[in-house]
């Protein structure tokens, strides 16, 4: 008694299968998100209601726990879902389908032989919404929603890896904004920030979606160009110093102009980590502005 | 009616289970071997009716010994005793000339079927 | 210092039938991962080993022979025979496993990146692995397991560089051993399962009730 109420009052939906597949129990969690109830589906093969499931997949892991009676476990993070049911409530504008974290394990007979198996479905839709704001709000920077220093040092390493390891190409370029405290001190911090805004949204518009724009600190930028050669980021970069210097800045009543200064650095057999390629790029952004800003200069050069 | 058999199995509570599941009744004469050479040595000294064998064995393993074995002798009888039963096991081991093949542990009802087949192998 | 430890803990008669059921669980296993899930792995002839906790690193390395990095995956069991599975790859593995697990390309075009589609395939692997190898186990010694999900406890490790025992170091370990590898990708892993003090008592009678069940 106590147990039959259980399972159907938890918050989890539960069914058990046997070894042909056919429902055997259905609860009324499974019936409140499927809109499928259980006197239509119990005594019919689960397939027929979810085909999607009827993949190698799915059909190894059941026998392999009929066959060992061992658990499966089907994260959210492979699986996104097993049953494909509406997300509750607001959470319906994130996600297409209710995220799910299942299981599935044996039931036994009398005699100890596994003879059926369970699923128990969760929906883990709103820890799932956290997860993704978390990991946006550790790589992104929140004043011009580009990405922050530390998603760069993670990507950047991975980037190396890979150069490494395929001889792919990859470009950084250095970028700084130009006497940007007279923009603080001439219009106040509230156009400093607008400033900063605009000048991500232009080098933004102007990069690839493959490359990664990144607010290193206060008013310097670093931008990852992969599979770039540096002939190639040096156009790149040419073309980002137009795009702020040639357009005018406009705030409130403010007009103003704003240049910026870029070193470019390649990554080549000598670089031997991630180090190395921020320190060139660094020395040409050094040498940009010591040659009058408003320049780009490359690391070769 | 078999009068001799050959357990070759490199675990000594392997050939203990084996015995313990064999008929008593039969007044059978049990030898042993530890490893798939003691078993071609053993097999050509006493010449048993039937060969239970294992494949996983050090020095020489079961599907050598079968393979040298029936070289030597056609007619020997060998059934392969194996927990790893699939079927490319199975039809590897018939190649090599194995009358049967019997799942480890074994019940005593496979041992009283492999005893029958054996039995019957001996009368052709 | 093991086979001493080993003598210590188990007698002959002991060790021999501990040897023999894992021989059958682990020949079962690899026979029904075929049979049933089409899963071609050959498992070694597994060896047993009783060491004490703080030893188990230098015997992993040891083991393990690899210069390289490695693969973690762990898993906690709890029956009456319990304790903890590892297995261990090759840091790359998980690639191969990739393409033999996902043939059908299920989840390529998932929106899901290489990194979480390979690290959740070695768990998937390793909980069917870690299962069909203690399920074995359990059968053979009337016992029922349930088990923790799996998770990834290392990844990229560098073995040399990892002194940290898994277990309390001055426990007691019985480390039982395969290698496996995949016919049809060139893929070798370990597998490790240790289990404590608690099941040996348990571990003993049952090892003497399977010999009696053959009456």
């Amino acid at each position: 008694m106590i147990f039959s109420q259980i399972f159907e009052t938890i918050n989890t939906g539960l069914v058990v299968l046997d070894k042909e597949m056919c429902v055997r129990h259905w609860n009324r969690w499974m019936a409140l998100h499927s809109q499928i109830d259980s006197s239509e589906i119990v005594g019919r093969n689960l397939f027929d209601f979810f085909p999607e499931l009827n993949r190698p997949h799915f059909i190894r892991n059941c026998r392999s726990v009929l066959a060992f009676g061992h658990f499966c476990f089907f994260s959210q993070k492979l699986h996104k879902y097993l049953f494909p049911m509406p997300p509750a409530g607001s959470l319906a504008e994130e996600f297409d389908h209710m995220q799910q974290s299942c299981s599935m394990g044996p039931l036994r007979n009398e005699s100890g032989e596994v003879e059926s198996l369970y699923l128990s479905v969760q929906d883990v839709s709103e820890v799932v919404s956290y997860q993704k704001k978390l990991v946006r709000m550790n790589q992104t920077d929140p004043l011009t929603g580009v990405y922050n220093r530390n998603f760069m040092e993670s990507q950047l390493a991975k980037e190396v890896v890979r150069c490494q390891r395929f001889g792919h190409e990859l470009s950084l370029l250095m970028i700084d904004v130009d006497l940007f405290k007279n923009v603080n001190d001439n219009y106040g911090h509230q156009c400093g920030d607008y400033a900063l805004k605009e000048i991500t949204r232009r080098i933004s518009a102007k990069i690839r979606q493959t490359d990664f724009l990144i607010r290193y600190g206060g008013d310097e930028f670093c931008c990852l160009l992969t599979e770039t050669a540096p002939a190639q980021s040096l156009k790149v970069a040419e073309l980002l110093r137009q795009q702020i210097c040639d357009t005018p800045f406009l705030f409130k009543e403010h007009e103003f102009s704003s240049t910026i200064s870029i070193g470019v650095a390649g990554f080549d057999e000598n670089d031997v980590d991630v180090e190395s390629l921020l320190r060139k790029a660094d020395s040409a952004l050094y040498q940009a502005k010591q040659s009058g800003r408003n320049t780009v200069v490359n690391t070769a050069s | 009616m078999l009068k001799s058999i050959l357990i070759v199995d490199d675990s000594p509570v392997a050939r203990m289970i084996m015995k313990k599941c064999l008929p008593t009744d039969h007044g059978l004469t049990i030898y042993e071997a530890s490893n798939g050479q003691e078993g071609v040595e053993r097999y050509f000294s006493h010449k048993p009716d039937l060969t239970f064998m294992d494949l996983t064995m050090p020095v020489m393993d079961g599907f050598q010994a079968l393979s040298t074995i029936k070289q030597r002798d056609p007619d020997a009888v060998i059934i392969v005793a194996t927990a790893d039963i699939q079927e490319k096991v199975l039809s590897r081991v018939t190649t090599l000339g194995a009358l049967h093949t019997i799942k480890k542990p074994p019940s005593k009802e496979a041992l009283k079927d492999a005893l029958e087949r054996a039995t019957q192998a001996l009368k052709h | 210092m093991t086979a001493e430890i080993l003598n210590n803990i188990f007698a002959q008669d002991e060790k021999d039938i501990l040897q023999e059921v894992m021989n059958i669980a682990f020949g079962q296993a690899s026979a029904e991962l075929a049979e049933v899930i089409d899963i071609f792995v050959i498992l070694s002839v597994p060896d047993i080993q009783v060491l004490q906790g703080s030893d188990l690193p230098g015997y992993l390395c040891r083991e393990l022979q690899t210069s390289g990095t490695v693969n973690i995956i762990e898993q906690n069991f709890l029956g009456k025979f319990a304790g903890q599975a590892l297995l261990i790859f090759p840091s790359g593995a998980e690639k191969d496993l990739l393409t033999l697990f996902n043939q059908d390309q299920e989840f390529i075009n998932n929106d899901i990146d290489m990194d979480t589609l390979e690290r959740e395939t070695l768990i998937e692997v390793g909980n069917i692995l870690i299962g069909a190898c203690i399920g074995k186990i359990a059968e053979l010694l009337a016992d029922v397991v349930t088990y923790d999900p799996p998770r990834l406890m290392a990844k990229d490790l560098c073995l040399e560089d990892c002194n940290k025992s898994p277990v309390a170091p001055d426990s007691f370990v019985i480390s039982i051993r395969t290698v496996f590898r995949f016919e049809e990708q060139n893929v070798e892993g370990y597998l490790f399962l240790i289990t404590n003090q608690k099941s040996i008592d348990w571990l003993k009678k049952a090892l003497f009730a399977f010999l009696e069940s053959f009456g």
